[in-house]
């Protein structure tokens, strides 16, 4: 199944490139997506991949939205959070979560670590101070310093 | 039908015209940060915000203008999204100190998965 | 349009500065990365005030190559630094 979508990610991006839909131009597409060579691996599972690939779509009107809340928020406030990651052998859908994490302003994804063996991602968080606790002393504020 | 179509036109011109600005704007406000102190990291979110969604809103702005070509315009649109955000991935982790966990496995998704 | 021509310029002219003046090796590749993806979307603005297409390709394969020789820098750069 991975093998199919990569196939038609080229397809698509040959057909972008040339902007034309005839069909010898399509046929020497297929050919060129068929016979560059694939990535090996283990099998991608499709679920994971789907639910991944509709993340990274829906994070981009969310980015948006972020990005008004830190343009109109004010004073800001970071953190170091850690969230747990996908299994590292599904390199694809590393790709689209951290695609997905580093696209919206308020997160960025650091690396990915292990720790007490399940797979994590470090992320580094910027986000406007919720306006109740603006006026709080400074060391309340839940931000563990790595 | 045939009436409607100047004012499509016309109003698309000026969505298009508004998305521009509001792209400059972006451009404006996430590009000022770096001329200033202040943390690498929270440079580099604001910086993401001017590159990849300022210059995506200035696309869809063009978009509005020329849609005949909207194949390559497609195309620019996603290689600016996806290159974007993963440069600024590798930019955060790279000039962070390498993490001091005894075991040092590097099991960070490197270029492996560029090869679509 | 010229307004807006304008006001990308003067937007590039920030990282420009930035890069001139001395600084760290990673502010310095952000203020480049930055300086290639706002050039390259001045050349499209550019093509379409123009009417001349061919700009716009230029713009266009330029932004969908990215900048990634800078990325093969910064990993270099990183375990150059270790």
């Amino acid at each position: 199944m991975g093998f199919l979508l990569s196939c038609l990610l080229r397809l698509l991006l040959w057909y972008l490139l040339t902007a034309d839909s005839s069909a010898v131009n399509l046929l020497i597409g297929v050919a060129l997506a068929l016979l560059l060579p694939h990535a090996e691996g283990p099998r991608q599972p499709l679920g994971p991949l789907l639910r991944a690939l509709w993340q990274a779509l829906v994070a981009v009107p969310q980015a948006y939205g972020e990005a008004l809340a830190l343009i109109g928020g004010g004073r800001e406030q970071e953190r170091w959070l850690e969230l747990p990651a996908s299994a590292p052998s599904q390199r694809l859908v590393i790709f689209l979560e951290v695609l997905a994490i580093t696209l919206t302003p308020f997160t960025l994804v650091l690396g990915l670590s292990r720790v007490d063996g399940r797979p994590i991602y470090r992320i580094h968080q910027l986000r406007p101070m919720p306006r109740h606790s603006r006026t709080a002393p400074k060391g309340t504020t839940p931000s563990s310093e790595d | 039908m045939s009436p409607l179509l100047p004012a499509i036109q016309a109003l698309s011109g000026h969505v298009s015209l508004l998305l521009l600005g509001a792209g400059l704007l972006l451009w404006f406000w996430g590009t000022w940060p770096l001329l200033e102190g202040g943390s690498y990291l929270g440079r580099l979110h604001k910086l993401s915000v001017s590159d990849t969604l300022g210059s995506a809103l200035m696309l869809l702005g063009l978009l509005l203008r020329i849609p005949g070509q909207w194949p390559l315009l497609a195309l620019a649109l996603l290689g600016l999204i996806v290159w974007n955000t993963i440069f600024g991935y590798v930019l955060a982790s790279c000039s962070l100190p390498p993490p001091h966990e005894p075991p040092r496995e590097r099991t960070a998704p490197h270029r492996s998965d560029r090869s679509r | 349009m010229t307004v807006l021509i304008w006001g990308m310029l003067l937007a590039l002219l920030i990282p420009i500065a930035v890069v001139c003046r001395p600084c760290s090796v990673w502010d310095r590749m952000a203020a480049f990365s930055s300086i290639a993806s706002k050039v390259a979307l001045i050349m499209m603005v550019v093509a379409v005030i123009r009417d001349d297409w061919m700009l716009g390709l230029v713009g266009a394969i330029s932004l969908s190559a990215g900048n990634s020789g800078m990325l093969l820098l910064a990993n270099l750069l990183r375990e150059v630094e270790r």
